[in-house]
């Protein structure tokens, strides 16, 4: 009989288990990947900068306690803005929709947040938004953004997933010189809108304090 | 074996990976009670500097209690229940020992690395997968050696026919193997470029709504199958074993297994209802999530019944009393998933703290709970000693069950309070509630759970205690009890 | 034919499979049973009775014997 043949079978008795599980994956994921991952129209990828803030937003894990996903209810729209659309997540690796909300949405924050209001809240969050339970941020001020590592991210998804960055972005050393003056420069203008000397005074260096490119990728989000 | 001395089961990596399960146990449940209070007393953020916020601790706190905590339980339990259903001893097979022992070096200097490298905020910030791929490669290699040796004693052994709990070791084995995997494929920058920037980091292959259908495929069914299955596995061994009454019925056994394999795996879009990926994937995950409820409840009923007509040895084993305990918060957990799972609840439930607590309490109710029981079986095997103390076993049930309940409850109301103030509406149609306001009204809650918290820890270190004692002090025992577990 | 109609007819027919094969289980258990062949419960005694000098409840080789008759 089939079925005692296949209890007795360590070896079919597994692959029938992984046929049974991996039915589910095939079914319902695999067909969907090439449709869900289209961008929006005229959609432009994350500057370095900005990929350097979302790579502080995932080393302090900004997204155990915010989403960026508004789902489509009123009460959700009217606090946050439009609801969420799939392809504005298109360049999004990986996607930080956040499964909880112990703070507030933050998809669309840089239509109503500025840089200066960043500034102030990520040193002192309860000073900002009395009764706050966010922990203060300071060492993003003193800590220095990875803006090589970043530049590697925006290479890496140009070769592999073909992400519109422009023919300069090139794996070489030479290349990441020549892109740097203008990471520096992004940062310069998010640096003019604050004011913490110490942070002026790394940027006027050529360094990119943590704070500087979150503030960036944060005013990104829109 | 043409070794004349008697054939014995060889625990020595069952012990070794019980010692790893009470010391990520320990570590786990601290880092969690701390960030629990961290929440309702904000002051408690800066004790480590950078290292010690929420943000940073909070996936130290989910890492080690799923891969050190849980996986270590789950390895400690296969390697004394895979030898004793299976009837072979471990020590059969210099090979298979010599495997054992590789990975629980791998296992054990890997699990610490890693646990640093979050301090320091190597993150993929994909939950429960956080791990950068240098880890990902250990945790990889550390499966495949669990597996040689599992189907290496699978492959030596006397007794044909596989246990069910063998069963779900097996499925525990390819379901994790297989998401993990998909789950953590990236691309190291480091290695695409000509080694610009950090060796450390890389880019998920893919990207936003596929990247989260995969993500929640995986963070779904890692709870299946490292939270549900193995767990199961242990329960349809000690169960039985404790109490001297085989399965209810074996039948069903059987028959809620497949039942399990094949629908749990299709619930992971539940926990993306209402966002940006299709509608009937969401109708889907929905719909099978209530059909969830039918294998789990087959399980649970059967180990249930399996007490039947013995339910005097609940008033006098506290072994018994953990394990049914943990039966009925399995009962409660998985009926309460399907009911989050109903898109109109969802879209309060999700995002809101009821989630973590449907978490917690098919986590300290149930996987602890059979985790701790397991061991308080397998001690007096192993070390060949009474347990030590009967009476603190007891307090440190009722302690650890009001915690759960105190966990629960709290989070429940927190939950519910803030998705209904999120969506509250004047006479006039606009929100009644700025954010902070749904923060600050949940204070009282969020004390209490890290009073739950405290309690739940305390409990836990009383488990300790009281194994550490069993193995030092506890009455020399002359023969391996059968059935029910000899207590001072 | 595109890739979401495919699809559909994937999914409706690999569930009608799966039930069938999940209902043929359920028959194959109860009817090897009646029958005799088969007693499913005493697997259940597999836990119960482990020593590692205890006989097993199906002995590796000897059912080894059973399964070719089986398949005769």
């Amino acid at each position: 009989m089939f079925f005692h043949w296949l209890e007795k079978n360590p070896f079919f008795f597994a692959s029938a288990i992984s046929i049974v599980i991996s039915f589910a994956g095939l079914i319902e994921i695999v067909p969907n990947f090439a449709k869900a991952a289209q961008p929006l129209v005229d959609m432009k990828p994350r500057s370095v900068l900005e990929l350097a803030g979302k790579n502080v937003y995932m080393k302090d894990n900004c997204n155990t306690c915010h989403s960026q996903m508004i789902r489509p209810f009123k009460s959700e729209t009217d606090r946050y803005g439009d609801y969420s659309l799939s392809g504005e997540y298109a360049y999004d690796r990986p996607f930080l929709w956040g499964s909880k909300r112990t703070g507030p949405d933050l998809h669309r924050v840089g239509n109503y947040r500025t840089t200066d209001w960043h500034e102030n809240h990520m040193l002192n969050p309860s000073e900002i938004v009395p009764g706050s339970i966010m922990p203060a941020y300071k060492h993003q001020f003193s800590n220095l953004a990875d803006i090589e590592t970043a530049y590697a991210e925006a290479v890496t998804v140009k070769n592999a997933f073909h992400t519109p960055y422009g023919d300069e972005f090139q794996g070489t050393r030479a290349a990441w010189e020549a892109h740097k003056p203008k990471v520096l420069a992004d940062a310069a203008a998010i640096a003019a809108d604050m004011k913490n000397q110490d942070v002026k005074d790394a940027v006027a260096r050529g360094e990119v304090p943590e704070i500087v490119a979150l503030i960036a990728y944060l005013n990104s989000l829109k | 074996m043409q070794s004349n001395a008697a054939l014995e089961y060889d625990y020595s990596l069952a012990k070794k990976f019980t010692f790893l399960t009470i010391l990520f146990g320990i570590l786990g449940m601290l880092v969690g009670t701390l960030i629990a209070a961290q929440m309702a007393f904000p002051e408690l953020n800066y004790l480590l500097g950078e290292y010690g916020t929420f943000s940073r601790l909070r996936p130290i706190h989910t890492n080690t209690v799923v891969f050190g905590f849980t996986v270590s339980g789950v390895f400690a339990t296969w390697f004394y229940v895979g030898q004793r259903v299976l009837k072979v001893s471990m020590a059969e097979s210099k090979f298979l020992m010599f495997i054992g022992n590789l990975q629980f070096w791998l296992y054990f200097v890997g699990a610490l690395l890693a646990t640093i490298s979050l301090f320091f905020g190597f993150s993929t910030a994909k939950e429960y997968a956080e791990y950068e791929w240098p880890f990902d490669v250990v945790v990889v290699l550390v499966w495949v050696l669990w597996g040689v040796s599992m189907m290496g004693l699978i492959g030596i052994r006397r007794e044909k026919a596989l246990y069910i709990s063998v069963w779900y070791y097996l499925a525990c084995f390819l379901g994790i193997a297989m998401l993990y995997l998909f789950n953590n494929m990236s691309i190291p920058t480091y290695f695409a470029t000509e080694g610009l920037g950090s060796v450390w980091h890389s880019v998920s292959m893919y990207s936003g709504t596929n990247d989260a259908l995969v993500q929640w495929w995986y963070g779904h069914n890692a709870v299946a199958f490292a939270f549900t299955v193995p767990i199961i596995a242990m329960s349809y061994y000690f169960l039985p074993k404790e109490s001297g009454q085989a399965i209810y019925s074996y039948k069903l056994s059987l028959l809620s297994f497949w039942g399990l394999m094949f629908v749990y795996l299709w619930a992971g879009s539940h926990h993306l209802l209402w966002s940006t990926v299709p509608d009937w994937m969401q109708t889907m995950g929905s719909a099978f999530s209530i059909v969830l409820i039918l294998p789990s409840w087959g399980s649970a009923i059967n180990m249930l019944l399996t007490m039947k007509g013995e339910w005097n040895q609940l008033t006098d084993n506290p072994l018994i009393k953990f394990m049914v305990l943990a039966s009925t918060f399995y009962m409660l957990s998985t009926i309460e998933g399907p009911i989050q799972a109903i898109k109109s609840v969802n879209a309060i439930a999700h995002f809101t703290d009821w989630i973590p607590g449907h978490v917690h309490d098919g986590v300290l109710g149930w996987v602890v709970f059979m985790i701790m029981a397991a061991i308080f079986h397998m001690a007096p095997r192993m070390f060949k000693r009474e347990l030590y103390s009967k009476k603190m076993m007891e307090q440190q049930f009722w302690l650890q069950t009001t915690a759960v309940v105190l966990y629960f409850t709290s989070m429940w109301i927190a939950g519910i309070t803030q998705g209904m103030m999120w969506r509250a509406v004047d006479e006039y149609g606009n929100l009644m509630f700025s954010f902070i306001d749904t923060v600050t009204v949940l204070h009282p809650y969020y004390t209490i759970r890290a009073v739950a918290g405290v309690l739940y820890v305390t409990g836990f270190v009383m488990f300790a205690y009281n194994i550490y004692k069993t193995m030092t002090v506890g009455k020399v025992l002359s023969q391996e009890p059968q059935f029910r577990t000899p207590m001072a | 034919m595109d890739i979401r109609e495919l699809q559909g007819y994937a999914s409706f027919f690999m569930t009608i499979f799966l039930v069938i094969m999940l209902y043929g289980y359920i028959i194959h258990l109860y009817r090897s049973e009646k029958k005799g062949e088969r007693d499913y419960e005493k697997y259940g005694n597999i836990a119960l009775d482990d020593e590692v000098t205890s006989t097993p409840v199906e002995d590796k080789p000897a059912s080894q014997r059973d399964y070719k008759e089986e398949n005769k």
